[in-house]
C-alpha cells in the first residue's frame, strides 16, 4: 500500500462513479451538459438547525414587547422579550441575540420564509419537508439536501466525509420520522449522513476503537492487507465487489489516521475560544463545524436537536425557556461568523441558520386555515408558563444567511407588525432556499437522476427558482 | 496495483492490429480471386500480380496475427470469440508462410498447382473466417445478424418490428398497415427524444408533440412538420442537423440516430401519415401479459434440469461453453447462504464433502430447504423489503401502519403457494393488511400518496415488475399508463371513488374501479373495499396473468443468480435475456401449485446455478441491455446475512431482548422447532450498524439492496462500538476454547471461509497472535477475517 492517498482517493471517486447504475439512479439527460456552468460562490454549508420551530417575533424579528403580567391578554402579547438594536440600522433583535446581532453586517436576515401547508403542523413533517424539499410521504425516497450536494460535488477534501450531521440523536421521540429524511435516499448510502450524535464524544467515531492503541490499530490493518493479498480470492482478479469492499476499508483507515480527522477533537482547540463556543451541545457542534471547514468538510448540519417538546419546540414556559437557548445560540453562531470571517473562509463558506416553521401565542397554522391546535392557550395569562410563543405559525419564518456570495448587511422580506405577524413583503418558499443554496454552489437548476425511469430533481419538478436579491 | 504497467510500444503495436488486418484479408481474397481467373490458364498474365499479393499478404498476415497476439496480451478480450478468432488468425498466418514457401519452392509458375492452390483457397476462407469473428469481438456477435429481420433476437431501437426498407421505394404506396406501422415508429421516436419538453409537461416554444393535432398545429413560429416536404419541414430541419449546431434537436442529450432520422424523413416524405386507429398501437415495449409454456428443448448428455436445457441452448447460440461446476465447499456455501441465509458448519462441511450419494447436492438443498424456521428467517428479509415491513418506522407513532412479521413468518415457514400468499395480501385479514394498508403520515399528504394510491402504486410495483407512479399523478411519459388507469386501479382499495388529481389538483373526474388489464376479469363498482380486494386477489393470481408469475420468478432468479433474467426486477416490460426461460420457469411455476420452495430447489440443483460465479468490474454492466448470461454474479451478502454469520461465528451480535418478533415463543410454535443458536438479524429492529450494512428503512418499497461499499459502512466495521464489542467477546471465549494458535487459526478458517488456511495465511495469522494469544490479538485476527472480501462475497 504505498499508495499516496491523493491518489488512492481519486481512483475512488472514479470508481464511484462508474457504479452508477440502473438500480443506482443514473444521471438524467434532463441535467444541464450543454457545458455551461454557474458561477459558484461558496464551496461549503454549513446549516444550523433551530429544531422545534423558532418563534420569529421573539427572535430575529421582534414586535411590540409587552412584559408579563398576571391577567394579561394573550392577544395583546406580540414577543415577550424587548427589542434591542443591531449593527444594521433600524434593525433590531430580540433582547439575547446581541452577539449575532453584532455580525449581521456580514450576512442577510430573511423574514419572509413560508412554510409549506401540509394539513397538519407538523415538526416531524415539516422538518422533512426543509431537509429534501418534498413533503412527506414520497413513492421514492428523498434524499437529505446535505446527501444531494455530497452527490454532485463529493467531498471537498477526500478525507472527510461530505455530509456530516453534528447534534441530533435518532432514540428520541419520533426518531423513526428524523431518520426518513436523514438520508441520501435513492442517491445511494454512500452520501448519506455521517452522524456525530454528540460533538463532545465526536472523536470517538474518527478515532480507532476506543482501548486501541494506535500501534495495534496499525497492526491490525496490516494484516487485513496482507490476508487480503494472501486470500484465494485473489484469483479472480479485478471484480467490483472486491474492489469496492476493499477500496471503503482503505478510505475508512484513511481517515482515522489522517491529521483532519483532529478537527473531530474539540479538546485540541485554545481554552479562550472553546469557552466562548461551550453553550452546550449546539455550541459544540458550531466549534466542530468550524473546525472541519477548516479540514475541507463540505456540508455541515449543526442541530439544537429535535425532541418533542424540547429546545425551541416551546409548548409551554415560552418566555423562560428562550432565554435559555438564546444563550445556547447567540455566542457560538457569532463567533462562528467571525471566525470564518477572519480566517478569509466565509467568503466560500455559506451558513444558513433556519427553522422549520414558527410560532405564534394565537394562531396555529397560517391564520386563515384551519388546523387541529396543538396547545391549549388561555385568553387570559395568569401563570408564566403560559406566557411565550406557544402555538406553531408558518406565514412568517425568520432565516439567517452569510457568506458564501451572500450579500452583507442586508435584510430581504418582511412581516406585518400586527397579528398576525405574516410575511407581507418577499414570501420565499423552500424551493427557493434550496434552490439558492444550490446556486451558490454551481449546481444547476435542474439537476436530476432517473429513479425509476422518472427525473427525480432536486427541487420538484425542477422548477424551484434561486433568489437573486440574496447574493451580492 | 498488482498490474504491471505494460511497456507502451507493445500496447501501441497492439492497437495497430485492427488496423493491420485489413491487409491480408483484402490481399489474400484478391490473391484468390485472381486465382480463379488463372484456372483455365495457369501461365496468365495475372501471374506475376498474384504473386506479389501473396507474398504482401502472407507476409501482413503473419504481422497482423503477432501484433493481435500483442493486443490480446495487454487488452481486454477473452472468451470463445477471440479463441475462435484467434486460431483463425495463426492459422492464417500458417497458410501464407506455406503459400509463400510454395511459391519459393515453385520458383516461377511451375510446380504443384493443385496443393497451392488448395492452401490458396483455404487461406481465404480462414481470413475471412478470422475477419469475421475478429469483428465480432468489435462490433458484437450480434452486430450483423440483429440488423437481420429473420434474425430472432432483432429488436429494432423501439421493440417493434419496424424495417424501414420493407416499406419499399419511394414511390410506392403504402398500405394503411404501413402506414400505421410507419406512424408508431415516428411516435416512438418522439416520444423517446421529444416529449420531454414538448408534451403535456413542458411545451417549450408553444410546441407539443405527443398527440396528433398537436403534432400537426406547430409551435409559436408555426407549423414544423410540412407533409410530403421536407425541407420545408422545421422539425425535420431540426433534428437533421450537426450535433455542435446551436439550433439541433433535441437541445439537451443526445442527437438522433441515422436510423431514427431517416425514418422520420421518409415519413414526412409520405406525407406524415398519422391514421386515427393508429394511436392504439403502444410506442413503448410491453411484455405479453399471456403465459407461455415454450417446448423443452430435448434433454441432452448429462443435462436434466429443465433450467439446464435452456441455459444449453443460450450457450449455444452465444458460443459459450459449460465451464466445470463449482466444487463441493463452494457449492455448500452458496445454498446455505442462499437458502438459510447461514454459513455451513466445519462438520456440515465436512459430512457433505464425504457424502457418496450421487444427488448428494440435491439431497442437502432439499434438507436445507426443510429447515423451516432458517428457511423463514432467512426470505423475511427479502419480503421484508419488497412489503415494506418493519418492526419500526414512521406511520406507527399515530397508527398509521401495521406489521405484517407474524403472518409473514408463518407463510413462509408452512411454504404458503404464491397464489395464495399474494391472494392473502390484497384480500387481507388484519394481520396481513399491512401491505395495502400503507404508511399513513398524519396530516394533508400529496393525492397521488394517499394510502389507496400507495397500494395501485405498490401491489403493482412488487407483484407486477410495473411502475405506476408516474401514472399516479399525470399520464405517464415513459409507458402507456394514463392517469385514469392508476386511479380505477387505486379505487380497488377505495371505499368511495376517489376523484382525480393531475400533479395534485382535482379534475372534478371520477373513474369506475378496474383491473390494469381488464381481460383478467372486472371490478364491481358498486363493492366496497374489502369486496373489490376480494375481487383484485381473485383476478390477479389466475393463471392468464402471466405477469403476476414472470414477476415472481425473476425475483427469485435475481435473488440466487445476482441478476434478473430481466433487469431492472421491476420493470418487467425490459427485454428478458431469455424469453424462454423466463416464459417456461413463470408457466410451470404456476402450474405446479406456485410453490416457491420448489422454484428454489429447481434453480439450486441446476448446472446453471452451480456454474462459476461470474464478476463484473462495473456495476452499469449488470444492467446493459446487452448483458449476457455467464453464471450466477458474484454478490455481496445482505447486512443480515453478515451479521448472522459474524455471530454464528464469533459471538452474538443480538440477544433476546433485542428481538422485535420472537417466532419461537409464538404459541403455535411450542415443541415444533429447535431453538436456533444466535438471533437472527432479520428478526431485530433496525439500527445503526444494520442501515450501514444496507438494510433499507423500508418507507418504501425495496426490491434490491445496494451492493456498493461505502466509507460509512467501513466506518462502522472499523471502529463501530457494537461490531468492535462483540469481537472483542468472541476473542475472550476462543481463548478460553482454544489453547494454541494453531488450532484457533485452523477453526477460524474452516468456520469462517470452509476452508483450510494457506501456509502463507497461517504463517501471517500465528505471527499476529504469537505464542499465547492474547484477546486483543485473537479480536484482532477476527477482524481481519471476517473483512476479508472472500467471506463477504457469496461466489
Amino acid at each position: 500500500m504505498n499508495w499516496n492517498r491523493r491518489d488512492f482517493l481519486k481512483n475512488t471517486s472514479a470508481a464511484t462513479l462508474a457504479a452508477m447504475a440502473g438500480s443506482v439512479p443514473m444521471s438524467s439527460f434532463l441535467s444541464s451538459c450543454n457545458g455551461k456552468s454557474i458561477h459558484s460562490t461558496a464551496d461549503t454549508v454549513i446549516l444550523l438547525w433551530m429544531a422545534g420551530g423558532m418563534a420569529h417575533t421573539d427572535t430575529f424579528d421582534p414586535k411590540k414587547f409587552t412584559p408579563f403580567t398576571k391577567g394579561m391578554q394573550a392577544n395583546s402579547v406580540l414577543s415577550t422579550f424587548k427589542s434591542v438594536p443591531t449593527i444594521l440600522d433600524g434593525i433590531h433583535f430580540s433582547e439575547g441575540l446581541q452577539s449575532i446581532g453584532k455580525v449581521m453586517d456580514k450576512g442577510t436576515l430573511i423574514r419572509s420564509y413560508v412554510a409549506a401547508d401540509m394539513g397538519s403542523i407538523l415538526h416531524s413533517r415539516h422538518q422533512y419537508h426543509w431537509h429534501t424539499c418534498y413533503k412527506p410521504p414520497q413513492s421514492v425516497m428523498a434524499p437529505h439536501i446535505g446527501s444531494w450536494i455530497a452527490k454532485q460535488l463529493g467531498p471537498k477534501n477526500p478525507v472527510i466525509p461530505a455530509f456530516i450531521d453534528i447534534g441530533q440523536r435518532f432514540n428520541l421521540g419520533e426518531g423513526e420520522e428524523l431518520k426518513a429524511f436523514h438520508t441520501a435516499g435513492f442517491l445511494g448510502n454512500e452520501f448519506g449522513p455521517f452522524l456525530v450524535p454528540d460533538p463532545t464524544s465526536g472523536l470517538e467515531s474518527v478515532r480507532p476503537p476506543v482501548g486501541m492503541s494506535s500501534s495495534r490499530f496499525e497492526k491490525r490493518n496490516q494484516l487485513y492487507n496482507d490476508l487480503i493479498s494472501q486470500s484465494p480470492m485473489g484469483e479472480f482478479g479485478s471484480d467490483y465487489q472486491k474492489e469496492s469492499l476493499r477500496r471503503s476499508m482503505e478510505q475508512a483507515y484513511i481517515l482515522l489516521k489522517s491529521p483532519e480527522a483532529k478537527a473531530f477533537d474539540l479538546s485540541l482547540e485554545p481554552k479562550e475560544s472553546y469557552d466562548i463556543y461551550n453553550t452546550g451541545k449546539f455550541g459544540l457542534g458550531c466549534l466542530m463545524a468550524r473546525r472541519l471547514t477548516e479540514q475541507g468538510a463540505r456540508f455541515i448540519s449543526v442541530t439544537t436537536e429535535y425532541e418533542p417538546f424540547k429546545g425551541w419546540d416551546t409548548h409551554d414556559n415560552g418566555y423562560t425557556r428562550l432565554i435559555d437557548m438564546k444563550k445556547q445560540i447567540d455566542g457560538p453562531v457569532a463567533q462562528l461568523i467571525k471566525d470564518l470571517d477572519k480566517s478569509g473562509r466565509l467568503d466560500r463558506t455559506l451558513v444558513i441558520l433556519a427553522s422549520e416553521f414558527s410560532r405564534d401565542m394565537m394562531v396555529e397554522g397560517r391564520p386563515d386555515a384551519k388546523v387541529p391546535e396543538q396547545v391549549d392557550q388561555p385568553d387570559v395569562i395568569q401563570d408564566i408558563k403560559n406566557y411565550g410563543m406557544h402555538r406553531h405559525f408558518t406565514d412568517g419564518v425568520s432565516m439567517l444567511m452569510f457568506g458564501g456570495g451572500i450579500k452583507k448587511g442586508s435584510v430581504y422580506g418582511k412581516t406585518a407588525d400586527e397579528r398576525p405577524c405574516k410575511t407581507i413583503e418577499n414570501p420565499i418558499v423552500i424551493d427557493q432556499v434550496h434552490q439558492s443554496i444550490y446556486h451558490a454552489l454551481g449546481i444547476a437548476p435542474d439537476t436530476n437522476y432517473l429513479v425509476e425511469k422518472r427525473p427525480f430533481y432536486t427541487t420538484p419538478d425542477g422548477l424551484g427558482k434561486p433568489v437573486m436579491e440574496l447574493f451580492a | 496495483m498488482a498490474t504491471e504497467k505494460v511497456f507502451w510500444l507493445w500496447e501501441f503495436l497492439g492497437r495497430l492490429h485492427p488496423l493491420a488486418v485489413h491487409f491480408p484479408v483484402s490481399l489474400l481474397l484478391l490473391a484468390a480471386i485472381l486465382e480463379l481467373f488463372t484456372l483455365k490458364n495457369r501461365h496468365s498474365k495475372l501471374r506475376p500480380g498474384i504473386n506479389i499479393l501473396i507474398l504482401t499478404g502472407a507476409a501482413s498476415a503473419v504481422v497482423a496475427a503477432f501484433l493481435g497476439w500483442l493486443l490480446y496480451r495487454h487488452g481486454d478480450y477473452s472468451g470463445n470469440v477471440l479463441i475462435i478468432h484467434q486460431w483463425f488468425g495463426f492459422v492464417t498466418a500458417g497458410f501464407g508462410l506455406v503459400l509463400l514457401l510454395l511459391l519459393y519452392r515453385r520458383g516461377g509458375d511451375s510446380g504443384n498447382f493443385l496443393v497451392y492452390r488448395t492452401i490458396l483457397f483455404i487461406t481465404a476462407v480462414t481470413v475471412s473466417v478470422a475477419g469475421h469473428f475478429g469483428a465480432s469481438l468489435t462490433h458484437g456477435d450480434d452486430y450483423l445478424s440483429s440488423t437481420l429481420p429473420w434474425d430472432k433476437d432483432y429488436v429494432p431501437a423501439s421493440g417493434s418490428n419496424f424495417n424501414l426498407a420493407s416499406l419499399g421505394a419511394d414511390t410506392a404506396k403504402l398500405t394503411k398497415q404501413q402506414e400505421i406501422e410507419l406512424n408508431v415508429e415516428v411516435r416512438a421516436i418522439l416520444a423517446h427524444n421529444c416529449y420531454k419538453c414538448h408534451g403535456a409537461e413542458k411545451v417549450k416554444g408553444g410546441l407539443r408533440l405527443d398527440g396528433k393535432h398537436l403534432a400537426f398545429k406547430g409551435g409559436e413560429n408555426g407549423p414544423v412538420i410540412v407533409p410530403g416536404n421536407t425541407t420545408e419541414s422545421e422539425l425535420f430541419r431540426r433534428i437533421s442537423l450537426p450535433a455542435d449546431d446551436k439550433d439541433v434537436m433535441p437541445s439537451k442529450g443526445k442527437r438522433l440516430a441515422d436510423r431514427d432520422i431517416a425514418i422520420v424523413k421518409f415519413w414526412i416524405s409520405k406525407g406524415a401519415p398519422w391514421p386515427e386507429d393508429g394511436s392504439k398501437a403502444s410506442v413503448y415495449r410491453v411484455a405479453k401479459l399471456e403465459p407461455r409454456n415454450p417446448v423443452l428443448p430435448a434433454p441432452t448428455a448429462g443435462l436434466s434440469n429443465p433450467i439446464d436445457l435452456w441455459t444449453n441452448k443460450y450457450f449455444k447460440k452465444n458460443y459459450s461453453q459449460w465451464p466445470a461446476p463449482v466444487d463441493d465447499r463452494l457449492y455448500l456455501r452458496r445454498i446455505y447462504l442462499d437458502i438459510v441465509g447461514l454459513l455451513p458448519s466445519p462438520a456440515e462441511l465436512d459430512k457433505f464433502e464425504k457424502d457418496p450419494r450421487a444427488d448428494k447436492r440435491a439431497l442437502w438443498v432439499r434438507q436445507l430447504l426443510n429447515q423451516q424456521d432458517d428457511y423463514a428467517t432467512h426470505w423475511l428479509t427479502f419480503w421484508n423489503d419488497a412489503l415494506r415491513n418493519d418492526y419500526s418506522g414512521t406511520g406507527y407513532i399515530t397508527g398509521g401502519r401495521f406489521n405484517i412479521t407474524d403472518w409473514l413468518y408463518r407463510s413462509l415457514k408452512n411454504n404458503k403457494p404464491y397464489n395464495q400468499f399474494v391472494k392473502e395480501l390484497l384480500s387481507p385479514t388484519d394481520a396481513s393488511k399491512g401491505f395495502i394498508a400503507g404508511i399513513q403520515w398524519r396530516g394533508v399528504v400529496n393525492s397521488s400518496q394517499r394510502t389507496e394510491m400507495q397500494a395501485a402504486q405498490n401491489v403493482s410495483q412488487v407483484f407486477l415488475g410495473l411502475n405506476l407512479k408516474c401514472a399516479s399523478c399525470h399520464n405517464s411519459f415513459i409507458s402507456d399508463w394514463k392517469l385514469a388507469d392508476a386511479y380505477a386501479f387505486a379505487n380497488i382499495f377505495a371505499d368511495t371513488t376517489l376523484e382525480i388529481n393531475r400533479c395534485d389538483k382535482p379534475t372534478g373526474k371520477y373513474v369506475d374501479p378496474k383491473m390494469l388489464w381488464q381481460q383478467l376479469g372486472a371490478i364491481n363498482s358498486k363493492a366496497t373495499a374489502a369486496v373489490k380486494q376480494r375481487q383484485l386477489a381473485e383476478n390477479l393470481v389466475k393463471p392468464e396473468d402471466g405477469r403476476l408469475y414472470r414477476t415472481l420468478v425473476n425475483r427469485i432468479w435475481a435473488q440466487m443468480m445476482g441478476r434478473g433474467i430481466v433487469e431492472p426486477v421491476d420493470v418487467m416490460d425490459n427485454a428478458p435475456w431469455d424469453q424462454d426461460m423466463l416464459d417456461w420457469l413463470a408457466f410451470n411455476f404456476s402450474a405446479n401449485g406456485s410453490d416457491l420452495k420448489e422454484l428454489i430447489f429447481q434453480i439450486a440443483t441446476s448446472k446453471t446455478y452451480q456454474l462459476p460465479s461470474v464478476g463484473f468490474k462495473e456495476v452499469a454492466l449488470i444492467n446493459n441491455p446487452n448483458y449476457k448470461f455467464k453464471g450466477m454474479l458474484r454478490r455481496r451478502m445482505t447486512a443480515e446475512q453478515f451479521t448472522d454469520a459474524v455471530s454464528g461465528l464469533i459471538s452474538p451480535m443480538f440477544l433476546s431482548v433485542d428481538l422485535k418478533y420472537d417466532p419461537f415463543t409464538a404459541a403455535a410454535y411450542k415443541n415444533t422447532h429447535t431453538k436456533p443458536a444466535i438471533i437472527r438479524a432479520s428478526l431485530v429492529a433496525n439500527n445503526s450498524f444494520l442501515t450501514a450494512l444496507g438494510r433499507p428503512n423500508r418507507e418504501t418499497v425495496a426490491t434490491s439492496r445496494d451492493s456498493q461499499a461505502n466509507l460509512l459502512q467501513a466506518l462502522e466495521l472499523t471502529n463501530g462500538g457494537r461490531f468492535n464489542d462483540m469481537l472483542k467477546q468472541g476473542a475472550q471465549q476462543w481463548k478460553a476454547q482454544y489453547n494454541d494458535p494453531d488450532t484457533l487459526i485452523k477453526a477460524l478458517y474452516s468456520k469462517g471461509l470452509a476452508r483450510e488456511p494457506t501456509t502463507k495465511e497461517f504463517t501471517l495469522a500465528k505471527k499476529a497472535l504469537g505464542k499465547a494469544p492474547s484477546v486483543a490479538a485473537i479480536q484482532d485476527l477476527f477482524w481481519a477475517v471476517v473483512l476479508l472480501p472472500e467471506f463477504q462475497i457469496i461466489y
